[in-house]
């Protein structure tokens, strides 16, 4: 365990590298990705589909053994899921057969706290989402975006240093999106909390985010790091600034290439597989 | 259940009495009259018909005969006894071959390609194991009812939504935190499928042992009836069979709650 | 893009795990013959593997077992034809006039888990101890799920096909052989698929209780005359024909699914 620095970085990532065998050869998917997350920091990812974003979030949040490259919270390097980060998944992640409390309450119930006092503190995390009132709701009664709620009150209830999310909107639509993002930003700012976000949407990156980290497609590197100096508190309307505009313009273009290579190399994967040519 | 939401009917104003429920009691009535009918006319032989008088009058009899409630009673700790084996033995198989891939391509075509054989006719084995009494009964039901509680555990622990168990490892759960809070919740459906089929077979291959040889137990009463050829109490003790194997059906489904979460 | 994260796997692979399983299999009869020889198992109650296969031959000569499988195998068929033809028939039927279909159809899905086959001695009494008894026994607990998914293909047709129908026009009736009915069909089949297995189940079950027919009642007759290993070497084969049969029919049904 390495000596804990008083350090101004709470997340460090040091050269992760991440490669799995496939049946077409061994795929390089994060290449040496380095960067740092200071307390109180909102740090997006963002890349093309395929640039290994979720195999990141996956090592970050301990579940992939194999990688190379060290990744430490505090100082202390982690080895399987640390009990500072939090994450929050892509998919659909309540248990449809706990309500709405119950589901909150989970990680409060892991550690042993008395029934009683979790409720209590599950009920203060539900109001913070918003869905108070649906206490004792199932999440099948819940429509998508207030499941994914439920999942983030879920994850806040164990108050990790660091909030690690998938793309946590992606299965919503853009109205829905905007505005769960509102949401993530107000609690993000009341509570000072470490945020990681890994995303494909430029917009929600620049909406909420201190710093963005731009990947390149497979194998995924850093390829720029862009401060996003926009004032806060931030709220949705900020989508129609013109320094938002800048930022989305800027990132874009770089996204734009290694979407474009990720694209290409798709179809040729498609022709491959067709049996054709190369 | 069929599904009748793709070809949508029109939607019907309420009744005061639903028109399901009057025709099912039209339906009830209808075939009451037809086997009073044919139970008086004489056509069929002697009592294969008897009329619903003695069969009310044999069903009274029956219910308040104390030695019913013995017969009864050793016939349910039979088949309790073999879904307690049986199932206990079904989810323990089931958890090992759903959660290891090559186990359960190794061992699980087995149970799957022996499960819908007629399993009565190991009875004779069951007889040469564990003799005549009762035990032989149990050690069929419980041949009976592991099959499918096996085949649906394993199902079921194949079809857990992974993120749910990535949920559960992101927060650190111990093995046995993830097996009681997460494995067996997220089962729930087909463990409790598996349970209901499973008191479905037990219930079938302890009684069917039970017609075919013993001398205690509602199989052994039913087949007693048949040798004297008392009808009406042979009728009475199948329809009391009947309404107890549906209902117990009905309770285990609302025990586990099926009704009351909705999936996502 | 999804990647695939898998290790690569090589051809020889796929084999393993059969092979572990027959190979246990194998095992296990072996370790049951070597018990038996040393005399740690009691060859009167569990005869040895060597013996249980050399009674085949005798279940072959001497008992006409192939005699008794025609008869086993002509009551199915019988039983299938009739649970076929009214099976389908009901849950046409039943789904055409819905009233009918929300009044009764828990009623046959109760029926589908009720015992029926418990009611064997009323049978008796009504049709005698013969071969009626057994095709009836296996009509009437193969017939629920006939019904059943037929009621469920066809009201689980698509809403698209049925507007396709609309839009030339179709009678009703057109509109149900044309669209309908085999849109249904794959469903349908799995049900008659489930009832032929339930028949075979529940004939070969009753020619054991009532001690009359083929297969089913070679196994009582063995077993009566304390024939040990005739009774085993009858019990699996009884296995080994109701294992086929089962693969024959997922075969079937597999070979229709690609009209889906």
């Amino acid at each position: 365990m390495t000596f804990a620095r008083a350090s101004d970085a709470l997340l460090v990532a040091d050269d992760i590298f991440v490669q799995f065998d496939t049946p077409e050869g061994p795929i390089t998917a994060v290449d040496n990705v380095s960067f740092k997350v200071r307390p109180g920091e909102f740090l997006s990812v963002i890349g093309p589909s395929g640039c290994g974003k979720s195999t990141l979030f996956n090592v970050i949040g301990g579940l992939l053994a194999q990688h190379q490259g060290v990744v430490s919270v505090g100082g202390e390097t982690i080895s399987g899921p640390h009990k500072s980060i939090g994450m929050v998944f892509q998919e659909e992640s309540t248990f449809p057969w706990r309500t709405v409390v119950d589901n909150v309450a989970f990680p409060l119930e892991l550690v042993g706290m008395p029934k009683a006092k979790r409720a209590e503190r599950a009920r203060h995390f539900i109001k913070m989402v918003g869905l108070d009132g649906f206490e004792n709701r199932y999440p099948g009664e819940l429509s998508g975006g207030m499941r994914q709620r439920v999942s983030l009150a879920r994850t806040l209830a164990s108050e990790p240093k660091i909030l690690l999310m998938d793309e946590p909107f992606a299965a919503l639509d853009e109205q829905t999106r905007l505005l769960l993002g509102d949401k993530v930003l107000q609690i993000q700012q009341q509570l000072k909390q470490t945020t990681l976000l890994i995303t494909h949407n430029i917009t929600e990156a620049v909406q909420m985010s201190d710093r963005i980290l731009v990947m390149t497609y497979r194998p995924g590197k850093v390829k720029r790091v862009v401060d996003i100096d926009l004032p806060r508190p931030r709220t949705s309307e900020i989508v129609s600034s013109e320094a938002f505009g800048r930022y989305v313009a800027q990132i874009w273009s770089d996204l734009r290439e290694e979407a474009n290579r990720g694209m290409h190399d798709e179809e040729k994967h498609a022709l491959n597989e067709d049996g054709r040519a190369v | 259940m069929a599904e009748t939401g793709r070809l949508r009917r029109a939607a019907v104003a309420a009744p005061l009495v639903s028109p399901v429920t009057l025709l099912r009691v039209a339906i009830i009535l209808g075939v009451l009259a037809v086997w009073e009918f044919l139970a008086d006319s004489g056509w069929l032989y002697r009592d294969v018909v008897p009329s619903l008088l003695s069969i009310g009058r044999a069903l009274a009899s029956l219910l308040l005969d104390r030695n019913y409630y013995f017969h009864l009673g050793v016939t349910a700790a039979e088949i309790g006894a073999a879904l307690a084996i049986g199932g206990t033995a079904g989810l323990a198989v089931g958890l090992l071959l759903g959660g290891n891939r090559f186990l359960s391509k190794a061992f699980e075509p087995y149970l799957y390609y022996l499960g819908p054989t007629p399993k009565i006719i190991f009875f004779p084995v069951m007889i040469m194991w564990f003799g005549v009494g009762p035990e032989s009964k149990v050690a069929l039901g419980t041949l009976s009812c592991f099959f499918p509680v096996a085949l649906n555990v394993a199902a079921g622990m194949r079809q857990i939504d992974k993120v749910l168990i990535r949920v559960g490892e992101s927060f650190r759960a111990t093995t046995a935190q993830m097996v009681v809070k997460i494995y067996l919740p997220a089962m729930r459906h087909p463990i409790i499928n598996g349970v209901r089929l499973g008191f479905g077979f037990a219930l079938i291959g302890t009684l069917l042992a039970e017609t075919k040889l013993s001398n205690k137990g509602i199989g052994f009463l039913i087949i007693q009836a048949y040798s004297v050829f008392d009808m009406p109490r042979m009728y009475a003790m199948l329809i009391v069979l009947f309404v107890l194997a549906i209902g117990a059906n009905a309770l285990i489904g609302r025990l586990g709650g099926l009704d009351k979460i909705k999936r996502t | 893009m999804t990647l695939v994260v898998s290790h690569a796997s090589r051809s020889y692979r796929s084999y393993a795990a059969p092979m572990v399983g027959l190979g246990s299999f194998i095992a296990f009869v072996l370790l049951i013959e070597v018990l038996i020889r040393v005399g740690l198992l009691n060859r009167f109650i569990i005869p040895a593997p060597s013996e249980i296969v050399a009674s085949f031959a005798r279940l072959f000569l001497e008992e006409n077992i192939a005699q008794r499988f025609a008869f086993t195998a002509a009551e199915c068929i019988a039983a299938g034809v009739m649970i076929t033809v009214c099976g389908i028939t009901i849950g046409v039927v039943m789904q055409r006039f819905s009233l009918l279909q929300r009044a009764c159809e828990t009623w046959v899905a109760a029926f589908a888990s009720a015992p029926l086959v418990l009611a064997y001695p009323l049978f008796m009494v009504i049709f005698g101890r013969n071969a009626w008894t057994i095709i009836m026994m296996g009509f009437f607990s193969a017939l629920p799920p006939v019904i059943l998914k037929t009621i469920e293909g066809i009201s689980g047709t698509r809403k698209v096909l049925v507007n396709v129908g609309r839009s030339f026009n179709l009678t009703s009736t057109q509109q149900f052989w044309k669209i309908l009915f085999p849109a249904a069909l794959p469903t349908i089949f799995v049900g008659v698929r489930l009832g032929l297995i339930f028949a075979l189940i529940n004939i070969v079950g009753t020619e054991f209780l009532i001690n009359f027919g083929g297969l089913g009642q070679l196994i009582n007759d063995l077993a009566e005359r304390y024939d040990l290993a005739g009774t085993y070497a009858a019990i699996c084969f009884v296995i080994l024909v109701s294992v086929l049969f089962f693969i024959a029919l997922e075969r079937a049904e597999r070979w229709l699914r690609p009209v889906d």
